[in-house]
Parts: C-alpha cells; structure tokens; sequence
C-alpha cells in the first residue's frame, strides 16, 4: 500500500513538472507571444524593446527562462504578472479561489440533492411513467450548453423580466461572505443553479443505472425474501451501495471545478474566480499567471484522482499493481 | 465461443463488470444481433434515432435551402443590403432613427421561410440559413471528433492494457497529463498556436481556420475518457483463460489483440460514440463561444450563439435558436447512447465538463 | 495610449463644446454637424465650486490597466487618471474642446523661455508644490524623474525622449545612465535647463504626457508596478488590486496653484472597479450603481442609450483612425493597383455601420484625421470624385485588381478577435473575395495582433488596426507610421506596419518638422501634400475617424471632454 501511494505521488509529481512545460512550450511556439513589445509599449525604440527583453530573461535559452520562471514561482514566490506588471501571481489565485469555491460548494449541495432524489426516485419508480421522465429531465440537463444557458437566464433576469418578476435580482458580480452574507448568496443563486443543472443532470444518471444493477444483485433479492420492505432495500442497500462510485466521480468533480474548471460560467457571471482568472489569463496571454492557474487547477485533478484511487486501492487490492 | 468470451470478458473487467442479461445471450446469435435486437424495441433510443436524422437530413439540406428557398448567401457580408417586408423595402441592418441615433439593429424574425425567417445576423446574413449550414459542421465535427477520439483512446487503450509494462508505463502518464490538463484550458491554449499558424504533422497539413483544427484539439483532449476504462478492460481480459491459453500456445501479439482483445472492447467503444459524439459538439460550441474554435465567416451552432451574444439584448433569436438546435441534438444523441449503452454494456460511466 | 484598449470617441468641436449649455433629450444638429452630444457638455466653470465637493465617484472598467508607475504606463485608461494625480513641468489645459490641446506651465512657473536656436529650455519651477508624502518639489527631483524615463525604460523613452543631451546614451545602457548635461538644474535659483542635440517643436507637448511626470527622487529606480508613486495633484492612491478595484482618495498636500493647469477635484474618492462585464456595468449605470464606464458599451445597447439614457450620453470625436495597413513588401499589396483597389472597395459606411452607425463614426480618406493639424479635406477615392467619400467604387476596384495581375492570390486579413473588429474583417473578407481574391480572416487575441501585424516574420498582408494619437501634430501620425525610421525588419516594435521606407518621402517630412519650427501654417500645409501624396500611393487605407460614447449616471454633472485624454474624472461632480 505505501509503495502504491508513492508510486502515486511520484506519477503525480511528473504530470504537474510536464504539464508546466507543455504549457511553456505551447506558449513560446505561439507565433506575435513574445511580451517584450507589449511591455515595452506601442512604437518603443528597439533599445528600450531590448532592455524589457534583458529585464524579464526573455533574452535567455528556453530552458533558462523555464528554470527561472519555476524558481520565481515556487521558490522565490514573486512571479509577477506580464501583463499587469509588479503583480504577484500567487496572491491572485489566493484572491481568486474564495469566490470559486462559494460558487463550486453552493452548486454542489444543489447538484448532490437534486441528482440524488432524482435518480432515486428513477430507481424507485422504474417502469412507471415518472421513470423516463426523470431521464428525460436529466438528459436534458446535461445536453443544454452551460454558457449559454448562463447568458440565457441573465437575459431573463437582468433585463427581459428585470422590471417585473426579477427585480430582486442584484447586477452581475461578486461579494465575499465576510462582507455581506445575504448579497453573498444572492448573487450566487442564479451561477449555482445553473452549474448545478449541468451535474444533476449527470448524477441522476450515473445513480439510476447504479440503483438499477444494484436492484439486479443477490443480496438485494435475499433481502426482499426476507420481506424486507422496498423502502428500506431501496435507501438501506441499494442507494448505500450505489453510492460509492457517485462519491468517487463527486471527488473528480470538486476537484476538477475548484481548479478552475467552471471557467464558462465565471465568465458568464463575471464571477472572479479561478476560472475567469485563468480565461484573462489566456485572453492577454500572460504566461506567469496562465502557468499559476494552470498548475494550480492539475494540482486540484491530479490530488482528487490520486485521493480516489487510493480509496479504490484500499478496498480493492487488484488495482495496486499501476 | 465468441458469445462466451465477451460474457466472461465483460464479467470481471472494472470498467463495465455487469455481464449482458443471460438470458439475452442464450437464445441470440451473438452479443451484435442482441443488442440491436434490445435496441429495437427500446422505445426512446429509436424516437431519438428518427429526430436525429430529421435534424441531420434539414441540416444536410443547408445549401438547397439558402440557394432555392432564401436566395442568400450565408457567408457574405450583407451590411448595406435591403430585404422587402409587408411591401415595403427595409434596410438589413437598421441605423437606429430615435434620440441620438445610436446603435444599428438586424431585422428580426420574419417568420417567412422565404427571407429572414430567423431574421439577421450583425453583417446581414441571413441566420436560419446560417443556423442549417452551422448545424452541418457541428454535426460534423462532433461526429468527427468523437470517431477520432475513440479511435485513438482504442489504440492507446489496447496497446497500453496489453502490453503492460513500460508501454503502458509511457502511455498511462501521457494520459494523466490530457487529462489533468483542465479540457478548456488544453483547448484553448491548442487554439491559440493552431489558429494563429496552422499545424503541420507529415505529410498532413491543416491551416489555420480549417474546421478540422476543432475536431483535432476536441479528439485530443478527451482520449483518457475512453482509454482509461479500455486499457482496464484489455487488463482483465489479459488474466483471462482464453487469452492467457493464446499466449501461452505461442499465437503472436497482433494475431491474439486482433482475434482476443479487440473483438472483445469494440462494445465499448462503440457505446461511447453517440455519447462522445453529444459531448464533442457541446465542446465545440463552448469553443466557439470563446472564438476559439471554427472561424468567421464559417458557421457552426457554437459561433452563431457566439455573434448572437452581441445582439443578445435586441435580437435574442439569434441565440436562442442555435442553443435551442444544439441542446435538441445532444438530448436525442444522449438518449440514443444510453440506448446503446444498456444494450451492450450497461455500466459503461461518461463524465460531463462544465 | 495603448490602442487596444481604445474605441470609440467622439469629439464635439470647439464651438459646440464652448457653446451648448441645456441638457437635450434629442440630438441637436451642430453647426459643424461633426457630432451630435446628447447631454450638454458645459463649459468648464474658471474656479472651483465649493458647493459640488464631495461625494464618491464610482467607475468601472472590465480589466485593470497594468502597472501604476505613470512613467511606465501606456495605456489610455490609466493615463486619464493620472490627470488627476501626476503633473509634469508643463500640462495640457485641462478645459472642454479644442482648448485641451494648449499646453500651459504645470509644475513650471511659465512656458519655457527657447533659447540657442530651439536647442536650451529653460523653466523656473514653481514654489511650494508638494508631493502627497509631504515632501516639497524640487529641481533635484525633477532631474531624477527625467533620468527615471531612461533607467525604467519607459516606452517612449527612445521615441520621444531621446533628443535630450546624453539620452540616446541613456536608452542604451540605462544603468550607466548620465543626463547632467541634458538635465541641467540649479538648486538656490529652482531653475531646470534642458538641452537638447536638435530643434524639437514637439517637446512642449512630449513634457506634458505622463511619461514625463515629475515623481520624488527616491522613487523606485525600477517599475513601480502596484506600488504607489506619491502624486502631487489632487488625488493619490489609496489602494491597487488588478482584480478588484483602484481606489484614489484627496492628496493632504494638494492646493490649487493653476485651475487651467491642476485643478481641485470634486469627489472625495474615486473608485475605478475591475471585473464586470461591459454589459453587466452598462446596466450598472443605467440603474444608478455605478458613475461611468471606461469601456465603450456593446453593440445592442446602443439604442437603449441614445433613446432611454440619452440625457447621460456624451458623444466627442477623438483624432484618431481605424485603417488598413497594406504590407508593401508582400504581394498583392506590393503593387500599388492592388492597394488602390482597396481604397476604392471599401464602403466606408458599410464599416461605420458595424461600428455602431454614423452617430459614432465618420468615413474619410485622408490619413491625417479632420480637425487635425496638416489635415485638409481631399478624398482621392469616392465613387463621382469630391473632396469627401461618398460611396465605393466597386467595378473600378475589380478592374484594378485585374490589371495588377493579383487576381486568384489568397490575402490573409488579421483583426482582433472582439466583436467590432472581427465583424469588420468578416465584412472585408467578404467583399474581398468579390474582387477576386482569395481572401481569409484570422482574429486573433487583442493582446499580441497589435506587435503581431508588426512584424514581418509573420508575414501579414492587410491588417485592421487603430491609431490614437499620443499629441496634436501631424508627425505623431505621418512619420511615426510610414517613416523609414520606424520600420524595423523582423521586430514586434515596428510601428510602421505596411512597410514603406521610401528616401523621398521620409524627405518631405523632414522638411515639414523643419518648417514647423517657424511658420506652422505653412508646414501644415506642407503635411497636407505628403498626406496627399501617402493617399495617390494608397500605403494604407483609412476607414473611419472613430467617436467616443461616455456614459455616465444621471447624478454626475460637469461632464468636461479633453481631447487629449479624454473625460476629466477630477471635474465629474456626484453632488
């Protein structure tokens, strides 16, 4: 077991360490990238556009300028924006992170209860009408593109019926919990539910069909001639069982949006988290902080898949051989 | 004796360890025939085939639409152009005429199939047509990138479940790094250097703003979706009586992966398609709507949502039908995947992306 | 100024600046009919009113604007805020309209006296200004504020600043940087002398921009980045985070020493919020939770302003230009058929239009914009001739493309990849392949097209790209853009994108910056010819001089457009 987790952490370690370079690399082949003349700033004599180049080490080999920019960051810890020059890359994710999790935490509550019931209830009912219903329901959730649903609501809410029936509804934005918690969450609660429509969708799937196989087993069909009663197979063993595999795919979920995977609907909420942050990133194509971003949003998958395969390793020892 | 093995194979393989209904397999004549059969008469899986193909028919009918019935161009600019509505002739693209006169509005829905049913896009085009052209490459690229991707993580997934060792050493860290890559990010950052320079692989060359830049970076990033549970798949069938007998009389590698191994996880590949296929053009849309994906004055459902944002406001229809078309299809392909999915492999797990 | 950052702008000329006074809900027809201004732009009052102070101004931008060092940053958004923070030796009159572009004495006690044939500045500096720190201005700091242009390489620290003794030595190695000879200062008298190597009638406008602000000589000899420089105006900085917002609150130092120069500012604080969406913050105005918004508003609420919010729309024309920069050294665009077709195709209307409609630009053929210095009305391609465009040209530009032999050729358009120049470059691709090439459009990020269409390592062929200018005189346009001196093979810094080096030409403007030295009128007219001449060689093609829409909340009043930078924010009044 303690080879198989340092095996894991080692495997890890290497995916974060080429991951950094991939994006290294990807950003010095992009063609017009080179930041010196956009720091150096519109029409600059070509010896100033040399000193910025000298200044930031953009002079230097590739592999210098790799080395230099990980010792900034992890062991100097003053990596500095190219873009926004003189700020500290680490200190904005640190910013940023907050808002992702209020919008990643409240979207999971909703998602785990609303997928739960509902792919129980599919379970339940099954081979009633109300069972492709739900389905239906939930392929529904996961097949409506997130951003677009996002723009859709904000246009009911922010201005179709903005007059009317959402004049409740505060303007796009965020505000921290510490500062006004009733705001706090108002302006979350359209970003949650429409994050949470998307994974409802998902988990009310994954549980039905889980629900359903674990109908299927013996143990369930001794229990029922037992006389045990439906309702209690139903949440004592089927729902209990079945409830593995919805926490395991939970963990690669928190994991992967903490770390900035629900880009689409930061941006589309102008929620300043991780995932926006990262998009700017990208959009200035600032080096320094879409390296932050990036190996702070692997560190998240890569944590969780490791965390749920050890899960796995220890209940089931046929999976330690990697 | 091929029945037999994809049960057994089946049976104890993590990534889909629910064997087929028995009785099923006992009275088919193999696990294709059966679970066409079972789809068949799963009601839902084939209503959403026949939407499926209405909406790939009206889209494939794109070019004979825009040519004989709305006499336009989708992918010409049409900023000054005029239309005739109720008798009278209306510029396209409406300078605003009250208080300061700010701002230029597209015409809106005319509700005639004839012009502007959808009404106008910024430059004037006409968006139904574009919506039918659009909904084409979409289709096209989603289904392409699925094929593509499956394909690979079919490779990938064989080679590395079956020789173990240091191939599946070298090909399971090159799939952690995809797959902790975050997929938007990956993709855009692919995007960034495809769009600007075009890539050249060999002999292969695809330029910049080619539609077949999407379904590459698309392909790509989801492989470990599917290699994973393949390469799971192709390690439990290794342990296998069966194959372990093939090896063991000598038969070679490619003879006992060919006869053995693929025959065996083509069921699962062939579940993740339609879903992959859902997956894929959602993607591409969100590629779009963040400009990185196909490229003006090409369409797809993604980028028509993308110039409709800007007409978001006063033209809503521009965005709504393109989200409304892309949501119909992943809900039909989807339930048409969980169709196949409970026919040939009923625990076979497809991960969202949000 | 950054130009990617930049839109729309908009200019009410001098007479209807100093002249309207009611607020109109309609658009008035001005007497010059260059731009109609929704809310009445009043004239800026001659004192401080003691009645309007206080309050909290509260502005939003979608992004933050970079680094705080005002000898660092290039960009429009900050550069306008530090109208109310930094102050130079001289500065432009901070007033409405056409009067923006004087420049009068700021931390200097009077204008310069010009001595030694245009060679030798002298100025006095002025008594007892002191920075928010507390500490006094002196000619020591003003000497180490020249020497930090060099030593933090400030952008245009070679273009603009280079002509001082010493400087071209300082650009180079800014550490070993000796301005003593260019910088000459005397402690007991509070004199400042600066030499130049050659005659610049442009100096007095280079001393007034930010670059060139007077900061403590303890300053960071290196960019400052988020760290706040002390300010001598009526505002310093309380608080930076690129993300969240900048908050700028009453320098303790500040009195009013010139109301042209520096004057009192009417808030307590000004805020300027980072984040939202442009969209997001237009509703945020319209619905009185914010002040102004820097970025210009979308496309689709424009209407919405211009009818329901017309009273808080104020429209100016910037001199600027939207144009097509042709490569000539790649063909098609190096044959001069090929570019006059181009001129002759586009519809300018067409492209205004996209823009926003004709309330917001306006077409023209000249290089140098109308209201410019050197600009005199000509268009050399508008379909039934006259000296303004009118319409294209279409079958004149097909005949054209056909006699240069460039038919078939494939023509990459760059843009950006936002919404009003992508839509542009979908209209050209367009009408492009009308003329029979084969044309396709590549938007790529706003951050790296502007150095990318720079440089000729990556071969572009037309571009759609913005000139705002840095000061009122025809070189900031003419020589800056189509010099020999600012074309530099494969550099992202080479300014002059379509690549024409032409001896001949750079001559003609030589003569005209020697010319300006004594007889303006005259070397406006000269520049009047080389635009002329630039136009016949179509070495780019202009679109469109763009306008500027501030939108600002219904309680802020005393709205003053400088045309040099733009809105004043010290002068907006919330009570």
């Amino acid at each position: 077991m303690v080879r198989f987790a340092l095996a894991r952490f080692g495997a890890a370690v290497f995916v974060l360490v080429s991951i950094s370079v991939l994006v290294f690399l990807i950003f010095f082949a992009t063609p017009g990238v080179d930041p010196a003349a956009r720091i150096a700033g519109r029409n600059a004599d070509q010896a100033t556009l040399a000193q910025v180049q000298a200044e930031f080490g953009l002079d230097q080999p590739l592999p210098v300028r790799y080395a230099l920019m990980m010792k900034h960051l992890f062991v100097d810890r003053d990596l500095t924006s190219f873009v926004n020059r003189g700020v500290l890359v680490i200190p904005q994710i640190v910013h940023a992170v907050p808002v992702t999790l209020s919008l990643v935490l409240g979207a999971a509550v909703l998602w785990m209860v609303v997928g739960v019931a509902m792919g129980t209830l599919a379970a339940a009912w099954r081979g009633r009408a109300a069972d492709p219903l739900i389905v239906l329901v939930g392929v529904v959730g996961v097949s409506i593109p997130v951003y677009w649903l996002g723009e859709v609501v904000n246009l009911v809410t922010q201005s179709r019926l903005h007059d009317s029936v959402f004049s409740w509804v505060p303007p796009l934005g965020y505000v921290p919990l510490t500062q006004n918690p009733a705001q706090w969450a108002l302006r979350l609660l359209f970003p949650w539910l429409t994050l949470a429509v998307l994974y409802a969708g998902i988990y009310a799937r994954v549980l039905r069909s889980e629900m359903m196989g674990a109908l299927d087993e013996d143990y369930v069909r001794t229990a029922r001639a037992k006389g045990v009663s439906e309702r209690r197979i139903l949440i004592k063993h089927a729902l209990r069982c079945s409830l593995i595999p919805i926490v395991s795919l939970f963990g690669l979920d928190f994991g992967a949006l903490v770390g900035g995977s629900a880009l689409l609907t930061e941006v589309v909420f102008g929620l300043p988290g991780v995932g926006r942050l990262t998009y700017t990133a990208l959009q200035n194509l600032d080096l320094p902080v879409i390296l932050g971003t990036v190996l702070y949003a692997a560190f998240f998958v890569v944590l969780s898949n490791a965390l749920v395969d050890l899960v796995y390793a220890a209940l089931d020892p046929r999976v330690r051989h990697v | 004796m091929t029945a037999t093995a994809d049960r057994k194979a089946s049976e104890d393989s993590p990534a889909a360890p629910t064997p087929i209904p028995l009785a099923a397999v006992v009275t088919s004549p193999g696990p294709w025939g059966t679970a066409l059969r079972q789809i068949r008469r799963n009601r839902s899986a084939m209503a959403s085939l026949v939407v499926f193909f209405l909406i790939l028919v009206v889209c494939l009918l794109a070019p004979f639409y825009a040519s004989s019935i709305a006499h336009t161009d989708p992918f010409a600019s049409n900023v000054a152009g005029t239309t005739v509505i109720g008798g009278q002739t209306v510029p396209v693209l409406a300078p605003s005429t009250t208080g300061l006169g700010l701002g230029v509005t597209p015409i809106g829905p005319t509700w005639d199939l004839t012009h502007y049913f959808l009404g106008s896009d910024g430059q004037g085009r006409d968006v139904m047509a574009r919506l039918l052209y659009g909904g084409r490459n979409s289709l096209l690229i989603g289904f392409s990138a699925a094929l593509l991707c499956c394909l690979l993580a079919g490779i990938i997934g064989v080679l590395a479940g079956y020789f173990g060792g240091v191939v599946d050493g070298v090909l399971s860290r090159l799939l952690d790094v995809v797959w902790a890559f975050p997929v938007y990010l990956l993709a855009i950052s692919l995007s960034v250097v495809l769009l600007t320079s075009g890539v050249r692989i060999g002999p292969i060359s695809i330029g910049a703003g080619s539609l077949w830049l999407p379904v590459l970076i698309i392909g790509i990033v989801y492989v470990p979706y599917v290699a994973r549970p393949i390469r799971g798949q192709v390690m439990a069938l290794k342990e296998k009586e069966f194959v372990a007998a093939a090896i063991g009389v000598g038969s070679s590698d490619l003879r006992i992966m060919r006869r053995d191994v693929v025959p065996n996880v083509a069921p699962t590949v062939v579940v993740f398609l339609p879903l992959m296929t859902a997956l894929s053009m959602l993607t591409e849309s969100a590629l779009s709507f963040l400009s990185v994906g196909v490229q003006p004055p090409q369409a797809s459902w993604g980028t028509i949502i993308n110039d409709g944002l800007d007409l978001l406001y006063t033209r809503p229809a521009v965005t709504l039908a393109p989200g409304i078309a892309i949501a119909l299809t992943a809900v039909v392909l989807n339930l048409f995947g969980d169709g196949v999915r409970e026919a040939l492999d009923p625990r076979a797990r497809l991960r969202g992306a949000g | 100024m950054s130009s990617s950052r930049v839109r729309a702008g908009a200019a009410v000329g001098a007479a209807i600046a100093l002249t309207l006074s009611a607020c109109t809900s309609s658009p008035s027809p001005t007497a010059t009919g260059t731009a109609g201004s929704g809310a009445a732009d009043a004239a800026a009052p001659a004192t401080f009113q003691t009645q309007h102070k206080g309050g909290d101004l509260k502005l939003l931008a979608k992004a933050a604007g970079g680094t705080l060092d005002p000898q660092v940053n290039y960009t429009l958004q900050y550069w306008q805020l530090y109208q109310a923070m930094y102050d130079g030796l001289l500065a432009f009159k901070k007033v409405n309209g056409q009067q923006s572009f004087t420049v009068v004495p700021d931390l200097a006690q009077a204008l310069p006296t010009v001595s030694n044939g245009g060679k030798t500045y002298s100025f006095t500096l002025r008594k007892g200004v002191k920075f928010s720190n507390g500490q006094e201005v002196t000619v020591t700091d003003v000497a180490a504020s020249f020497k930090r242009i060099f030593t933090v390489s400030s952008p245009t620290a070679g273009s603009f600043y280079s002509g001082i003794v010493g400087a071209a030595e300082c650009v180079k190695t800014p550490a070993t940087c000796d301005l003593s000879k260019g910088v000459v200062v005397d402690k007991g008298a509070g004199t400042v002398v600066i030499n130049l190597i050659a005659p610049d009638p442009e100096l007095k406008y280079k001393l007034s921009v930010p670059h060139a602000s007077i900061l403590p000589a303890n300053s960071p000899p290196k960019d400052a980045g988020s760290t706040p420089i002390p300010t001598t105006g009526p505002y310093m900085i309380a608080s930076y985070d690129p993300n969240t917002a900048l908050t700028l609150v009453r320098n303790p130092s500040f009195t009013e020493w010139s109301h042209d120069a520096q004057p009192q500012g009417y808030s307590d604080t000004i805020t300027e919020s980072f984040g939202l969406t442009v969209e997001a913050a237009v509703t945020a105005v319209e619905n009185g939770q914010a002040d102004w918004v820097f970025d210009p508003p979308p496309a689709d609420r424009l209407q919405e302003i211009g009818t329901k919010y017309a009273n808080q729309a104020h429209i100016n024309t910037l001199t600027a230009m939207w144009y097509l920069p042709m490569n000539h050294n790649l063909a098609p665009f190096d044959n001069v058929k090929a570019r006059q077709a181009v001129n002759w195709a586009v519809d300018r209307n067409a492209v205004v239009k996209l823009y926003g409609g004709a309330k917001l630009a306006q077409p023209v053929c000249t290089f140098l914009p109308p209201g410019f210095p050197g600009h005199a009305d000509d268009c050399q391609y508008t379909a039934g001739g006259g000296t303004t465009w009118t319409a294209p040209d279409l079958a004149k530009a097909k005949q054209l493309v056909q006699e240069s032999g460039t038919a078939g050729m494939e023509v990459g358009i760059v843009t950006t990849d936002d919404e009003v120049n992508k839509s542009i470059g979908q209209y050209l691709q367009s009408l492009f392949t009308q003329l029979g090439w084969k044309a396709t459009l590549k938007p790529i990020s706003a951050n790296i097209q502007f150095t990318y269409i720079q440089n000729t390592k990556n071969k572009v062929q037309i571009s759609l790209s913005q000139w705002y200018q840095d000061y009122p005189a025809a070189s900031d346009f003419l020589n800056v853009l189509t010099s020999c001196a600012s074309f530099t093979p494969g550099s992202d810094s080479s300014i002059n994108i379509s690549g024409l080096c032409d001896k001949a030409h750079d001559a003609t403007m030589q003569q005209a910056l020697v010319t300006v030295r004594t007889d303006e009128s005259a070397a406006n007219a000269q520049w009047a010819a080389v635009d002329k001449q630039t136009m016949s060689d179509a070495v780019v093609a202009p679109l469109f001089t763009p306008k500027l829409i501030d939108f600002v909340s219904s309680r802020v009043g005393n709205y003053q457009f400088s045309k040099q930078f733009y809105m004043q924010v010290s002068q907006l009044w919330t009570k």
